[in-house]
């Protein structure tokens, strides 16, 4: 049986890739021999380092820092000596970054930050602090510094939390919701607490009754827990607000400048072991899909390289043609099979040759108006493509192409095999 | 440090999206030709074979057009501005559903080759884009040729693309009107009910006007066409007819039978006026093509060019690209919506 998300005008995505991996609960990959951790993994300058080559680290040890509001540190993933700082190819900006290499040696030792065992008791600000220091970052996709979303100056009334996980291979979110309700709603209190809000609104595409424990926990604490509609887009930030508060959060805003702060489910968990067991950002769960294994739920340390999660599921690396880092819809495919996982990293996507590569013959457009119809925000990509075909920027910046939320369902849609995405094309072109 | 020449095994770094619909042109193509398959039956069931040899000959004169400029561009290492013969299959069905079934077969086959050659395979290949329908272009064309041919032949003989004729009608006035569309009345059935429900002259894909009305229902909400066009045409054009009808002291069902059931009409609102290249994009731009595709029809018919609405969607066409810069949609996030709680 075929799994399908309603979007707009009957469109429908294909969400067979989530059959059954909601049931696989995670399992923990093992450190690699060498891990590379990138200084930038969040939005905003990265740090600077705080170790030198030959350095020993700890498991947990801070490895750059810096005074930016919005610079967030990274941590060791592993017990190992610091063999290199090298410019390589980032997973998501494609870029080449520094980072840091470390070959894994010896027992594991941990260096975890103080344990607040009664969070309440502790300051705002001394949260907020500890939130910083364990280099927490939206882990939904936008990696946006978690602190500088709590210490905002806008007046906030509600806190949403996205559990929606609405991207076709991904549901590493509802096995946290499944494994870790406890931790979720600690988080939730903690941030709740930090920002003071009036409401807390946990958005979830599963039905009532499916998350028994969460949603136990979710009722005892108060959290309305609101049961969305099963659709793709509505997983965007933007698009959740409205749909639940009604509220449009212009394209050069964010959600607090409408009242709201939305964090995802995922960064509810960090957040709590940051503050309750002083554990730094240094591990997060992934789905992992190929057409071999099916899918599957990885507990997997940042900076291991995709190479490595391919030979623990016992695949081939030279199988690959292509490995999509995060949503399939969203993520982009990376150069190299040894690029590692940075913190913004939700699934990993293996395809081989013989996997269908449905835009690699386009046609010319035929203006059918699919991704016009299917859109979620009501721009025209039909017309932005031939715009920015044709150079014509005036017609573009009357498009409000800047509205777009690169979900890609305009180039899903395309009878035409054309990757549309007005936003990436434009900034391309 | 991971020695980045060892690297054997380059990956495609693909931009999104890496899965699709699976919804792909031809499959668009081909749900087009088996809606249009309704009206084609109903149209020989009403006309007769001639009905079906026509829509063979227009099918048939575009697939071997097709075939042959594929050779030219293949063996001069062109680009093959149409891979698939989807396309032009859908062309040729429009053109042989929207020619009368008396009409030579010579004039089909000239429509056909114009509107594949001209008309579809020129605007593809040179303007990267059909900006004009080619059926209702290529008969424009003709009908243009064919009204110099008429100053020197007998019309009927050598058109029955274009009745000159029908320009002496008295389409205005009540008693002018009745004279008109009792050309339509049959042993069973009035004027009327023959324009709406089985006629055997005029557009073979029109022979059924319920018919083609409910398959163009069906077929906008199974395709996803640009539905707001025929429905604005549809309805402008039956709120005309009904004023014209109350107006002149005539019947309005009379009225509204021949100038929204006429094939020209009914079956140009669903298969033509929605072809999706040459039609804005904007929603409410669509209404507004709609609109002026109903007035300048209607205008047209009254002037006795009971044809007329191809002639008012080609002109319509060319300033698609003049729709498509207004009456855009509000972007989610720009103003509108609640901001605060």
């Amino acid at each position: 049986m075929r799994r399908y998300y309603e979007e707009k005008n009957r469109f429908r995505v294909d969400a067979q890739m989530k059959i059954g991996l909601e049931e696989i609960p995670f399992e923990e990959v093992p450190p690699p021999p060498v891990a590379t951790v990138f200084l930038q993994q969040h939005v905003g300058p990265a740090g600077r380092p705080l170790v030198k080559e030959k350095d020993h680290v700890k498991t947990g040890q801070k490895l750059s820092d810096g005074d930016e509001p919005l610079t967030v540190p990274v941590h060791s993933p592993v017990t190992g000596t610091v063999i290199n700082f090298a410019d390589l190819l980032h997973p998501v900006s494609g870029e080449k970054e520094r980072a840091i290499v470390i070959e894994v040696d010896g027992d594991e030792e941990w260096e975890y930050m103080e344990i607040y065992q009664e969070p309440e008791k502790q300051s705002k600000d001394k949260i907020v602090e500890r939130i910083r220091e364990a280099g927490i970052v939206g882990l939904g996709g936008a990696a946006f510094p978690t602190h500088i979303k709590l210490s905002g100056q806008q007046v906030v009334d509600h806190l949403i939390i996205n559990a929606k996980e609405s991207d076709p291979n991904l549901a590493c979110d509802v096995r946290l919701m499944l494994e870790k309700p406890e931790e979720i709603t600690q988080g939730i209190e903690i941030i709740g607490r930090v920002l003071g809000v009036q409401k807390i609104m946990f958005a979830t595409r599963t039905s009532e009754g499916e998350l028994p424990r969460l949603e136990k926990v979710l009722h005892e604490k108060n959290i309305t827990l609101a049961h969305i509609r099963p659709s793709y887009s509505v997983g965007s930030e933007r698009l959740l607000v409205r749909e639940l508060l009604g509220r449009e959060v212009p394209p050069d805003k964010f959600p607090p400048d409408v009242g709201v702060v939305v964090h995802n489910v995922a960064t509810c968990v960090a957040v709590a072991q940051a503050v309750i067991k002083g554990k730094p950002l240094i591990d997060r769960g992934l789905s992992f899909y190929s057409r071999e294994t099916g899918g599957r739920n990885l507990w997997v340390r940042m900076g291991t390289p995709v190479e490595h999660i391919l030979q623990y599921a016992g695949l081939k690396p030279e199988n690959f043609d292509r490995v999509v880092l995060g949503s399939i819809m969203m993520g982009r495919g990376v150069p190299d099979i040894r690029v590692p996982l940075v913190k913004s990293i939700a699934g990993v996507v293996a395809l081989t040759p013989q996997d269908e590569a449905p835009f690699e013959n386009p046609y010319p457009c035929i203006r059918c108006g699919y991704c016009d119809l299917v859109c979620p925000v009501d721009i025209y990509p039909s017309l932005l493509l031939e715009a920015s075909e044709r150079g014509n920027t005036k017609f573009i910046k009357k498009l409000n192409v800047e509205a777009c939320i690169d979900c890609s369902l305009c180039s899903y849609v395309c009878p035409s095999a054309i990757r549309v995405n007005p936003k990436q094309r434009i900034a391309s072109n | 440090m991971v020695d980045s020449k060892k690297h054997s095994h380059p990956l495609r770094p693909d931009l999104p999206p890496h899965i699709a619909s699976g919804e792909s042109k031809n499959r668009v193509m081909m749900k087009t030709c088996v809606a249009m398959c309704i009206p084609a039956i109903l149209g020989v069931a009403a006309i007769g074979w001639n009905a079906l040899w026509q829509i063979l000959i227009a099918v048939a004169t575009v697939l071997v057009l097709h075939f042959i400029i594929q050779v030219w561009e293949r063996s001069t290492e062109r680009m093959i501005t149409y891979p698939s013969p989807s396309s032009p299959l859908v062309l040729g069905m429009i053109v042989g559903l929207s020619m009368p079934a008396s009409s030579p077969y010579a004039v089909t086959v000239g429509v056909a080759a114009l509107a594949m050659v001209i008309f579809k395979y020129f605007q593809g290949r040179v303007l990267y884009r059909k900006y004009i329908n080619p059926a209702a272009a290529s008969k424009t064309v003709l009908l243009a040729i064919l009204s110099i041919i008429i100053l020197f032949e007998d019309p009927l003989r050598v058109g029955m693309i274009f009745h000159p004729h029908h320009l002496r009608l008295d389409m205005i006035s009540a008693e002018g009107f009745a004279n008109a569309v009792a050309f339509y009345q049959t042993d069973t059935m009035t004027a009327a009910q023959s324009l709406i429900f089985w006629k055997t002259h005029g557009w073979i894909g029109g022979a059924s006007g319920v018919g083609v009305l409910i398959t163009g229902v069906i077929a906008s909400y199974w395709i996803k066409l640009k539905w707001r066009i025929p429905l604005a045409f549809l309805v402008v054009m039956t709120v005309l007819a009904t004023t014209m009808g109350l107006f002149t002291g005539g019947d309005p069902v009379s009225r509204i039978a021949l100038h929204v059931f006429t094939g020209s009409v009914i079956f140009l609102a669903f298969f033509m006026a929605t072809e999706p290249q040459s039609t804005p994009m904007p929603e409410r731009a669509q209404y507004l093509f709609g609109v002026l595709l109903a007035v300048f029809t209607f205008i047209l018919q009254l002037g006795g060019v009971l044809g007329g609405s191809i002639i008012a969607l080609v002109v319509l066409n060319v300033f698609t690209p003049l729709f498509d810069k207004f009456g855009h949609k509000r972007a989610v996030g720009l103003g509108g919506g609640k901001h605060v709680a």
